[in-house]
């Protein structure tokens, strides 16, 4: 901070991280690597003049560096109007959440290794690609408001593939988000496994009806946070680009819906301030159907505490990262039914068990997925599996015909979810 | 410029690398890299962003009874390096073994980026006008609610050294620019985007005509407030040069890297030979097309870039290999093995991949057209080389009627199973263009490529969505 005084605000934020990661390609492991990764990010004003600029820790000269390169940047820069300064000290208004494991901090190779023999030994089908990825990961805000902060956590991130082999081969995938190196190896092989033979069982879908939807967390998880997400963005809604954007205190969803950002609990980006030194709370964004907040961060003005640099899934270079608005954590809150009371519970639908690629338009909530294994509903049973076909909706319209909410709830990414149904969407096939 | 260039470090690289073959490695190559980002950004005539970034580092690799083990540095510091080297022994070793060997080319070459006006050379003061030009030229309607300019430039230094005696560095130049605007009647809300990308340097951005791109760009956003719903079922499509770049990606390149072939993971596992399209089609990948955004002199294991042919008139002719792909299969690497940076894992990955040219004209396409949909620009899409489908979201599209356009409509999303969509493709357009974008695999380790082609007509299931 010392060679950036005499700016109007300034302000640093350095980030570290030690990553190890292990890969298995074609069920046995491949890879492991090590990576130590930090950098430095510097912004400054001057006059209603912005510069900024990062550099990665690789040498001595790191931070003149970078504090050179933004003071040419501020140089450059036009008077901006939008900018009302860098975040304000303030008091944690909550606990330090539990995001900090010990076995990830110092774990080896080995521990690895043993835990990638335990997921290979209980998949019965080939595992063409899978990684897990874990990290201790500490960053730091200062600014010359007086903002001083510090985080730490932990990251452990799995992704997994899963094949059968033969004429029709199946595909199954399994992901893991989270802090701690909870992940239960044996569990995700046979979900591999039991995910691979469906899919190889699939049959093409042809024609085209309307039906509901039953959206698993590994499905929904994306929707929700690339339609939810960016409607409740409080730069879409600056900026006019948010469906919601006159909606504060109206109904938006159905009166069953309740969603919650809570940086409280064990969550990939939980912390108890963000990447701007902001605090962060518990914030509710849906409340029985009703708008409730936008998120915001310190560019958006009046920050909500989610100026996040961070990824859920990546440690590596998070100082290169402009903050930008996240849901630190965006939960769900849960109903009283399992998976097979709403497959019970639904008529006529589809349960999804793998898109694609799942995810909604951020303007305009639509979607259009490429079903790759999807499961047949006719009066409460489920009647053959399917694939090759187009589930389309609108996920800012589906929020508000919402048939069911499970009690799964899993973490994806940024958000913790359930299964939930849908009622409305439409499949089209050959 | 700021700080070194990645070739500043060659000693230490070659000290590493014999490190790595004394500690027991069968073959080891060390990379180091630095890489160099301006990037401005506006929003309804206000910077939003301005920023350079420096990031830099050192990739280690070691090779041992078939398996790697990496050791990624964030440091240039000796120690740190020879650390990361150790760590990459360390971390190939492990049961189970295999005398797979791997057949690298001993290269000696350093290669300066082909640019005519390198982005060093230009004031960052240009870089921000041409973005608020952008931004301007789309102010042309008030229902355009975000009027969105930006321009990047990156610049990597690559130096690479390895225990066959290669000795390489290269430098790779990416300009783009683009506008975006999104427009909405209060109801609906669509945007549009245009703008050129590269591997040349500054003179993209001077010879284009940004007014022009900027204006369109408004123009085309505010028109498609006016689309229609797009229709559903198993119908003919006419897609546009970058949604048939994004079926050559989508359908048929993932499919074809090497490692989904060694894993039989991909669909054209055993496909050489085979027919997998109509006559009419032919495709590529090439990462040595001049300019184009995939385009590389060397992959990250320092293998010349080449043209590997995927399709010939409907015939599947190969794949696109890394070092490990190549030996598995016993073929010549093809310069495929790329990755995102020095921290991140080499895969099999695709440069610039297109679909050939054909013998029509676009307007006699459409024109030969009863009932069908033409495509206007892509979203996005994903591959599926276990299945053999695909999905591609495109951003807009025509409703072609009778030979004639009849009207535009909304964003939707094709799918269907690759071959049968490449066998029934019976026209192409003469004129190839490619886009610049950004592919992972899986879902991270993003390279830049490029994807493209003709217009070509083919049926294929078409979603509307909501």
């Amino acid at each position: 901070m010392q060679a950036l005084s005499g700016y109007d605000q300034a302000e640093v934020y350095v980030s570290s991280a030690t990553v190890h990661t292990i890969y298995i390609d074609d069920s046995r492991i491949s890879n492991i690597e090590t990576k130590v990764d930090s950098g430095l990010m510097v912004r400054m004003s001057e006059d209603g003049r912005l510069g900024k600029a990062s550099v990665s820790l690789n040498r001595d000269s790191a931070v003149s560096d970078c504090v050179s390169m933004a003071r040419a940047v501020l140089r450059y820069s036009p008077v901006n109007g939008e900018f009302t300064g860098y975040a304000q000290p303030g008091q944690a208004r909550i606990a330090v959440p539990d995001v900090w494991d010990e076995r990830v901090e110092s774990v080896e190779p080995e521990d690895l290794r043993e835990i990638a023999k335990v997921l290979i030994d209980n998949c019965d089908v080939d595992i063409p690609r899978a990684q897990i990825r874990v990290s201790a990961n500490e960053g730091c805000t200062m600014n010359s408001n007086g903002v001083d902060v510090h985080h730490r956590s932990t990251l452990v991130y799995g992704h997994f593939t899963s094949m059968t082999v033969g004429d029709h081969p199946g595909e199954g995938m399994e992901t893991y988000h989270g802090t701690h190196l909870d992940l239960d190896p044996e569990w995700i092989g046979r979900e591999l496994t039991r995910k691979a033979r469906a899919a190889s069982v699939c049959r093409e879908f042809k024609g085209s009806e309307s039906l509901s939807m039953i959206l698993p967390p590994s499905e929904l998880g994306d929707m929700l946070t690339s339609s939810v997400g960016a409607a409740v963005d409080g730069e879409n809604r600056k900026y006019g680009r948010s469906m919601w954007r006159d909606s504060l205190g109206e109904r938006v969803a159905s009166e069953c819906l309740s969603i919650t950002d809570d940086p409280t609990v064990p969550a990939p980006l939980s912390c108890v301030f963000d990447d701007e030194g902001v605090p962060t709370e518990r914030r509710p964004l849906i409340e029985n159907g009703v708008l409730r907040g936008f998120l915001r961060d310190s560019f958006c003005g009046d920050s909500t505490g989610n100026g996040m640099r961070r990824s859920s899934v990546e440690a590596q270079g998070a100082y290169e990262r402009t903050p930008v608005i996240k849901p630190l954590n965006m939960v769900v809150a849960p109903g009283r039914m399992s998976r097979e009371d709403i497959v019970a519970e639904t008529d006529h639908g589809i349960l999804v068990e793998k898109f694609a690629w799942p995810e909604a338009d951020e303007l305009t909530g639509r979607f259009g997925l490429n079903v790759r294994c999807g499961y047949l509903i006719r009066r409460g049973e489920i009647v053959g599996t399917v694939n090759n076909a187009l589930l389309m909706g609108n996920m800012l319209d589906a929020v508000s015909n919402v048939e069911c909410i499970g009690d799964d709830v899993r973490q994806m990414g940024v958000v913790s979810v359930p299964t939930m149904s849908f009622s409305g969407a439409e499949l089209v096939g050959n | 410029m700021t700080g070194q260039r990645a070739d500043d470090y060659q000693d230490v690289l070659e000290s590493a690398v014999g490190h790595m073959q004394d500690m027991g490695a069968e073959f080891s190559d060390a990379r180091s890299q630095t890489i160099r980002v301006t990037g401005v950004s506006s929003m309804n005539g206000e910077l939003r962003q301005l920023v350079e970034k420096a990031t830099g580092g050192v990739c280690l690799r070691a090779w041992i009874g078939g398996r790697w083990g990496y050791g990624t540095a964030t440091s240039f510091d000796r120690a740190d390096i020879m650390s990361a080297a150790a760590s990459a022994v360390a971390n190939a070793r492990g049961d189970g073994k295999s005398d797979l060997h791997l057949e690298p080319a001993s290269v000696r070459r350093h290669i300066d980026a082909r640019v005519r006006i390198h982005p060093d050379s230009v004031d960052l003061s240009e870089k921000i006008s041409a973005v608020l030009d952008l931004d301007r030229a789309q102010a042309v309607d008030d229902r355009v609610i975000n009027r969105m300019g930006s321009y990047s430039e990156e610049i990597k230094d690559n130096c690479l050294v390895n225990s066959v005696g290669s000795d390489i560095s290269w430098q790779e130049v990416r300009t783009l620019c683009r506008a975006m605007s999104v427009a909405s009647d209060g109801q609906r809300m669509e945007r549009y985007y245009d703008g050129p990308d590269s591997t040349l340097g500054f003179e993209v951005v001077r010879d284009t005509d940004l007014e022009e791109v900027g204006r369109t760009t408004a123009e085309e956003a505010v028109a498609t407030l006016s689309a229609e719903r797009a229709p559903s079922g198993h119908m003919t499509v006419i897609s546009d040069p970058m949604v048939s770049g994004l079926l050559a990606h989508e359908a048929m390149g993932h499919a074809s890297e090497g490692d989904e072939i060694t894993k039989r993971r991909s669909f054209l596992t055993g496909a050489v030979g085979r027919r997998v399209a109509s006559d009419v089609v032919s495709m590529y990948d090439d990462g040595t097309v001049h300019g184009a955004h995939g385009s590389v002199p060397f992959d990250d294991e320092g293998t010349p870039s080449s043209r590997t042919q995927i399709i010939d008139h409907g015939e599947y002719t190969g794949y696109m290999h890394s070092l490990e792909t190549a030996s598995q299969l016993g073929c010549r690497p093809t310069g495929n093995g790329r990755s995102e940076n020095y921290g991140k894992r080499v895969w099999v990955r695709m440069t610039n991949t297109f679909f050939a040219p054909g013998e029509w004209d676009r307007d006699e396409l459409i024109a030969d057209t009863r009932d069908g949909i033409l495509c206007d620009k892509m979203v996005n899409g994903m591959e599926d080389p276990v299945g053999g489908c695909f999905e591609a979201k495109c951003l807009r599209g025509f409703r072609i009627r009778n030979g004639e356009i009849a009207g535009m409509v909304q964003s939707f999303t094709l799918t269907g199973r690759s071959v049968d969509i490449l066998t029934s493709a019976d026209a192409l357009s003469r004129e190839v263009v490619l886009d610049g974008g950004m592919c992972g695999k899986g879902i991270e380790d993003w390279v830049r490529v490029s994807s493209g082609g003709p217009y070509m007509r083919a049926r294929m299931i078409v979603g509307g969505g909501q």
